[in-house]
């Protein structure tokens, strides 16, 4: 039986010294302890400058031009390189960064805005309006191809008359205007005048004029931050801080433990059940909890029957019971919310309510929609088709935990589920882009303006727009435009208003929860403010500080 | 013979071992409904993961579930997925390497040459680049792993058949005017039976593994159904804190593929000539 041997199976006599290696070292792993910590870190010391600072994220950034890389990875990175003309304070409230003040003309047309005096770029070089003006020139370039450039392109008009004044006209009145001018961030005009955007070294060696300037960047490795000492708000506490690319949460998780890194965002299970079980982790890291300004939902492919009937929508909002997800997948963190803004801010309409956990009154407008088990196999029939469809999502736990619980509650009442998580990209290209899908869970980050056209108006069905379950609603279409123009804060509320009702009686989406933003920070990080503003727990991180006594030599310090 | 060689099986220590992990695989398998304490999808948003006690032997994950109930229901999967492929893919290697090691010649080139294409590209990589283009599910990924696990398997038939071709049994047969296919299915294949068998048990240990791979991956088994690698893949996130999800389902799949590892070399040995000796 010589053949056998062709057989590319390894021997067992030779597998199991391997196996016996495995068990040893799971043994080991597990009575090993993370690290023997002996340092009290409930002291408090006074501000002082230095020290590093070690987070991670999940992903690289593809460039440092926010413009257009527009991923999340590379707004954490750019957010602390470059400046915009205005921004938020904790309340957010809109401030000058840039901009020593701004004044908005008579006719609502025009925004003037005055420069600081004696602003720099981190190589020294002055930062004028003729910097502000180059980067409205550039993202409003055809060739820019920004995923942002819309807001811009409705300013008809933008100069320069002075170093110190930039205004733009727009063609009528534009109600988010002034949030988009805090979302720009300023590039420079003389070291990228002439370049191609997307070709440029400049979105792997950025200057900027905020607190901290790129010093090393290594491609899936980490990259690193040091103080600008130049920044035009003045300098941060902490010199170096130093992004570690580790693409997986478990192992970001454990380098936590260890104390190789300082902050990481959490999920529900790790914030209230893992740290809290663990008083070494309680003694040394902080937990911070916001509300965030994001929900999860169910949409439906309204362009597809039977979700195009307003009856079947509604059943299905009230057969799922969001409590019980909360509870279920957010262990209590989230809230159950009826319009699509951040729950006590201004926007948010107090008088709306949820719907609540009805199985009968789901049953009853399905019946009413036509739909009734007429083969008595449990599942509803409309024109002999079962009412079965599939719910996709991407690979995100909580996401298709939430999707198990519904596909249970809506098995109760007829309804046949299939669930679907695929990778995120393919999960874009494959199902949102070209809208070939029945029913999507995702989630919504939203900005801190109300403006919500490009996700509701009728207008932005296009592959690759926001309104990819393809809501058509006339009434809200003129709401929404409404919204924009209107630059009475008091007016403009009572738009929004109106539209989230409106919205909810229509429920061409499930609101699922708005969930809380959880973070993790070593003790040894100082000044971080408590509780966690409205603007959220990193806002002002320039203040943080690292006592001389808690400093470490970081592995990645060389 | 075939009790002849069940006994020599189970005369080797190991390979009893193996037999007896299998055959109560099996049974835990198949008797699923009858022993799961739980339902497998039931979940218990006021139970979630629960250390194991009385009630949820193996404790409970992240929607609280019961991870014993779960992890038989499991077991199911895996096996499935373990036969389902290998037959395919046994099927498949019998075919080809009858025909490359009857006919040889041309035809025999074009299905060696066709092995070595295969089996120059890495098959955990086929298949990925495969389901990724399908959506996934169980049938899916038994049929893939078979497509792409065949060679082996042809190779092993090829050679047992050029081996046995020049044999006095086989010119007898011919003389007497017997066509290909009675030859083939009458005299070649019976013969090479015994290490197509044990090539199939040790095959179906690679793919429990595979299956498991994938739906750690999320490509396998879609929730809420339940398989060992997706078990696998909810306890990666708490391994520090639910070891239950990791270590239930890592020892139901080392156990298993350990296995079939046993029970394949202890039929190897027993069909080996030349391990008589002992």
């Amino acid at each position: 039986m010589t053949t056998l041997s062709l057989l590319n199976t390894p021997s067992i006599k030779k597998t199991l010294p391997l196996i016996g290696l495995l068990l040893a070292s799971l043994l080991l792993t597990a009575c090993s302890n993370p690290q023997n910590e002996a340092v009290d870190y409930s002291q408090q010391f006074p501000v002082a400058d230095g020290g590093t600072m070690v987070d991670a994220m999940i992903g690289e950034p593809t460039g440092l031009i926010f413009m257009v890389s527009g991923d999340s990875a590379s707004s954490a990175i750019t957010a602390k390189i470059f400046n915009s003309l205005l921004t938020y304070n904790g309340d957010l409230d809109l401030k000058g960064e840039l901009a020593e003040n701004w004044s908005i003309s008579q006719d609502q047309k025009t925004i003037t805005f005055t420069l600081k005096k004696n602003l720099k770029w981190a190589d020294g070089k002055p930062l004028t309006s003729h910097d502000v003006l180059f980067t409205w020139q550039l993202i409003t370039n055809e060739a820019t191809r920004s995923p942002y450039a819309s807001d811009f392109q409705l300013v008809k008009k933008a100069e320069a008359p002075t170093p110190l004044t930039f205004t733009v006209t727009y063609a009528q009145a534009y109600a988010p205007a002034l949030d988009s001018w805090a979302s720009l961030q300023i590039l420079p005009e003389h070291l990228l005048k002439g370049q191609d955007i997307h070709t440029t070294v400049f979105a792997r060696k950025p200057i900027g004029s905020h607190h901290y300037q790129l010093d090393d960047w290594q491609q899936g490795e980490h990259i690193k931050l040091s103080r600008n000492p130049l920044a035009v708000l003045g300098p941060a506490h902490i010199e170096h801080l130093v992004t570690r690319i580790i693409p997986d949460k478990s192992a970001q998780f454990l380098e936590l433990m260890a104390g190789h890194i300082d902050s990481m965002g959490l999920d529900p299970i790790k914030y209230s059940r893992v740290i809290p079980a663990r008083p070494a982790l309680k003694k040394k890291l902080n937990l911070y909890k916001e509300l965030g300004n994001s929900y999860t939902y169910l949409g439906f492919n309204l362009k597809r029957k039977p979700f195009d009937d307003v009856r079947v929508r509604k059943a299905i909002n009230y057969a799922i019971d969001k409590q019980e997800i909360i509870d279920g997948v957010y262990l209590g963190l989230g809230i159950n919310i009826a319009s699509p803004y951040k729950p006590g801010t201004r926007w948010s309409n107090p008088t709306l309510t949820p719907y609540a956990y009805n199985p009968e009154k789901a049953r009853s407008l399905l019946k009413e929609a036509g739909f009734s088990d007429s083969d008595g196999d449990g599942v509803l029939e409309l024109n002999g088709k079962p009412f079965a469809f599939e719910i996709v999502t991407n690979q995100n736990k909580e996401r298709e935990k939430s999707a198990v619980i519904i596909q249970r509650r809506l098995k109760e009442i007829g309804i046949e589920v299939r669930i679907r998580a695929i990778e995120w990209a393919s999960f874009i290209s494959r199902f949102i882009n070209t809208g070939d899908f029945d029913v999507v869970i995702l989630g919504w980050g939203l900005g801190l303006d109300p403006d919500q056209y490009n996700i509701w108006h009728s207008s932005q069905q296009a592959p690759g727009q926001f309104n990819f379950v393809g809501y058509h609603n006339p009434k809200v279409d003129e709401l929404l435009e409404k919204g924009r123009t209107e630059m009475n804060p008091d007016r403009r509320m009572a738009i929004y208003h109106d539209f989230a009702k409106e919205l909810l009686e229509d429920s061409p989406i499930v609101y699922l929860s708005a969930g809380y933003g959880l973070t993790a920070i070593h003790k040894r990080i100082q000044g971080v403010a408590d509780p966690v503003p409205a603007a959220g727990v990193g806002y002002d991180s320039h203040r943080w500080y690292i006592p001389q006594r808690y400093r470490q030599n970081q592995i990645s310090e060389h | 013979m075939n009790s002849n060689l069940f006994n020599k099986v189970l005369e080797n220590p190991l390979s009893k071992a193996g037999f007896v992990i299998i055959v109560s695989i099996f049974l835990l398998a198949m008797l699923a409904p009858l022993i799961a304490p739980y339902d497998p999808n039931d979940f218990d948003v006021k139970s979630i993961l629960l250390a194991p006690s009385w009630q949820h032997w193996m404790g409970t994950d992240g929607l609280g579930r019961d991870v014993f109930s779960r992890m038989l229901y499991g077991g199911r999967v895996s096996l499935l997925v373990g036969f389902v492929a290998v037959g395919i893919s046994t099927a498949i290697g019998i075919i080809l390497g009858a025909l490359a090691g009857y006919y040889r010649g041309w035809v025999d080139t074009v299905i060696m040459r066709l092995v070595d294409v295969m089996l120059s590209i890495p098959s955990f990589f086929l298949i990925l680049a495969v389901i990724a283009f399908l959506t996934p599910s169980i049938i899916n990924i038994m049929v893939v792993i078979g497509l792409t696990s065949w060679m082996s398997v042809t190779r092993l038939v090829r050679a047992e058949f050029l081996s046995l071709n020049d044999r006095e049994f086989i010119m007898a047969s011919r003389t007497l005017g017997a066509k290909d296919a009675r030859i083939i299915f009458s005299h070649l294949l019976p013969n090479s039976l015994t290490p197509i068998i044990v090539s199939a048990v040790l095959g179906v240990a690679g793919a429990v593994l595979m299956e498991s791979g994938l739906s750690f991956l999320g490509l396998g088994v879609q929730p809420p159904h339940a398989s060992w690698g997706n078990i696998l893949t909810d306890g990666k996130e708490y391994i520090q804190f639910a070891w239950w999800l990791s270590l239930f389902p890592g020892m139901a799949i080392l156990i298993t593929v350990l296995g079939y590892n046993l029970l394949g070399e202890g039929l190897r040995d027993a069909l080996d000539p030349r391990s008589e000796a002992k």
